[in-house]
């Protein structure tokens, strides 16, 4: 196992785009959270404590872990290296479990980063701008590892996604599709707003984060099994489908 | 032990029957030529061998075992399969560092390895800008990072200029003196007709030959060949006659069961112009036309 998943660790690091994914969302998120640090009006936030709003800059990396999970599969599709990969470790379910565990490991590294940056961006500006971030370090680490954890699940949503779908462009359309389209159009049917930012999974991976904007959000632990468990669904249908596809390309 | 053996395989896809019923083994040491026509099932094949694609039924099997159960697969076996097997993106010595990895296979062998195909100068650039000759060599260069006692290698000649083709026999003569196995396709018998020991012809998924080389030589008739600007309409006078005709190219003809005195009357009694008449040397190609029963047209 340990040999496939260096395997699988260095595939991932040695393409431009594993690299842009993440150093572009990273960049993202040190961008947002210095405009919004600078440049925000915190007075008018109801219920939230500022810091917490502002640390769920950082859960923008969430999905492009999730491109990144899709990505350690479909690139190998596309591009037919998951011919060498399959000669090399002809045991299906093992190559799988390596790729699941390098996305989860970069998955988590990119939420862990991105989570920590904008800690260390907003909290000076804040205490420059004399302004109350209402949390405390503990509540800010529970956010940071909260968004590693969210950023893992979802690359490990990725990689059953990726398994299942194998089509590269369509797989990550398929996922964006579904945050951005389809669960804010289920949001539009009066009263299930709530249920879908509760129990769908763009609502469970800001819970588990601990950025939820609802009321009575599910806590950081229950939210990430919940997460682990759509990521399981996906995972073994996709390991079900590679294992007994022929691959000929 | 036979290093590969392949019974009673058979792969339907759909509708399509790919490969039927095809048997054949591949002996220690020995280099057997795969051919057929291109569509004939011969990735297929060798895709079920290496355990990509699932046999709809029969086995295919390496010293024994099926793919999936080596324990050392790329320290046992060595394959080259047809189309980019390449991220664009990654260098040509990442490549086979990713492959090197997964196999336990030190990063020293494989900047070795890229000595031997000659792509050293090469190694860290992009494999995307890659010819198709590099491509064909890199794809060695990973069949033999294990240091396999089985090869199993699609067209492998694909690609090559002259000189690479030259070297690719040379290389597998080598590889073969060195008591290695090689299964290598082609779709172009005289590829691998001076390496071979034998050579396997399917058609259409079915086997229509196992043998060594001479043996199919022998086996085949020969026949006149005529050429030259009329030899189109000397084939039609000669199959009016009830002779066995056949086209080899716009404008050649080879004629069985007439001698060459036979032909040269016909020619001079129609006042046809020729440039050649000479018994056919069977050529190779011939042989495998007859024998997979494919036209010589493009394909």
């Amino acid at each position: 196992m340990s040999r496939a998943l260096a395997a699988e660790l260095f595939k991932l690091r040695t393409t431009r785009t594993s690299w842009a994914v993440m150093g572009g969302s990273v960049l993202l998120v040190v961008i947002i959270s210095l405009i919004a640090a600078l440049a925000g009006d915190f007075d008018s936030v109801g219920g939230t404590p500022p810091g917490q709003d502002i640390m769920s800059i950082a859960g923008l990396v969430q999905i492009f872990a999730l491109v990144l999970g899709i990505l350690i599969v479909a690139t190998e599709f596309r591009h037919g290296t998951i011919t060498p990969s399959m000669l090399a470790v002809p045991d299906r379910v093992r190559l799988m479990l390596a790729k699941l565990v390098a996305g989860v490991t970069a998955g988590a590294l990119l939420g862990l980063v991105a989570g920590v940056l904008c800690a260390l961006i907003i909290f000076p500006i804040f205490s420059a701008r004399d302004i109350d971030s209402e949390v405390t370090t503990g509540h800010v680490i529970e956010l940071i590892v909260g968004n590693a954890a969210a950023s893992a699940l979802f690359a490990a949503v990725g990689v059953g996604l990726g398994a299942l779908i194998r089509n590269q462009v369509g797989a990550i359309i398929g996922a964006l599709g579904w945050l951005f389209l389809v669960e804010p159009l289920l949001g539009i049917i009066p009263g299930f707003s709530d249920f879908i930012q509760k129990w769908f999974p763009s609502g469970a991976s800001s819970e588990t984060a601990g950025t939820s904007g609802l009321d009575d959000p599910l806590s950081q632990i229950p939210a990430g099994v919940l997460l682990a468990a759509y990521a399981a669904i996906f995972l073994v249908a996709g390991i079900a489908m590679v294992r007994r596809r022929d691959v000929s390309a | 032990m036979p290093a590969i053996e392949v019974a009673g395989l058979t792969k339907r896809f759909g509708e399509t029957l790919a490969v039927d019923d095809l048997s054949f083994t591949v002996e220690q040491g020995h280099i057997v030529g795969f051919l057929g026509p291109n569509g004939a099932g011969k990735t297929t094949t060798l895709r079920v061998v290496l355990g990509l694609i699932n046999a709809t039924s029969g086995t295919a099997t390496i010293e024994g075992k099926r793919y999936a159960q080596l324990s050392d697969p790329v320290h046992t076996v060595g394959a080259l399969l047809d189309g980019g097997m390449f991220h664009p993106g990654r260098s040509g010595r990442n490549h086979l560092r990713s492959v090197a990895r997964a196999a336990g296979v030190s990063d020293a062998r494989v900047s070795e390895l890229l000595e031997l195909v000659a792509l050293s100068g090469a190694a860290d650039r992009r494999a995307g800008g890659y010819s198709l000759g590099m491509r064909q060599r890199l794809g060695l260069a990973a069949a033999l990072l294990g240091d396999p006692h089985v090869l199993v290698l699609d067209e492998p000649a694909n690609g090559l200029d002259p000189q690479g083709i030259r070297w690719l026999r040379d290389f597998l003569r080598q590889l073969a003196g060195e008591g290695r196995a090689v299964l290598v396709s082609s779709h172009v018998l005289a590829e691998v007709a001076q390496t071979a020991d034998e050579v396997v012809v399917i058609a259409r998924g079915r086997s229509v030959a196992q043998a060594p080389l001479a043996e199919l030589t022998a086996r085949s008739g020969g026949g006149m060949r005529v050429a030259g600007p009329d030899a189109p309409k000397l084939g039609e006078l000669l199959r009016a006659d009830g002779a066995d005709v056949t086209g080899d190219g716009d404008r050649a003809i080879i004629v069985k069961g007439r001698t060459g005195e036979d032909i040269g009357r016909l020619i001079a009694a129609n006042a046809i112009v020729i440039s050649e008449l000479a018994p056919s040397g069977s050529s190779l190609e011939e042989i495998f036309f007859e024998l997979t029963g494919a036209e010589g047209g493009p394909s």
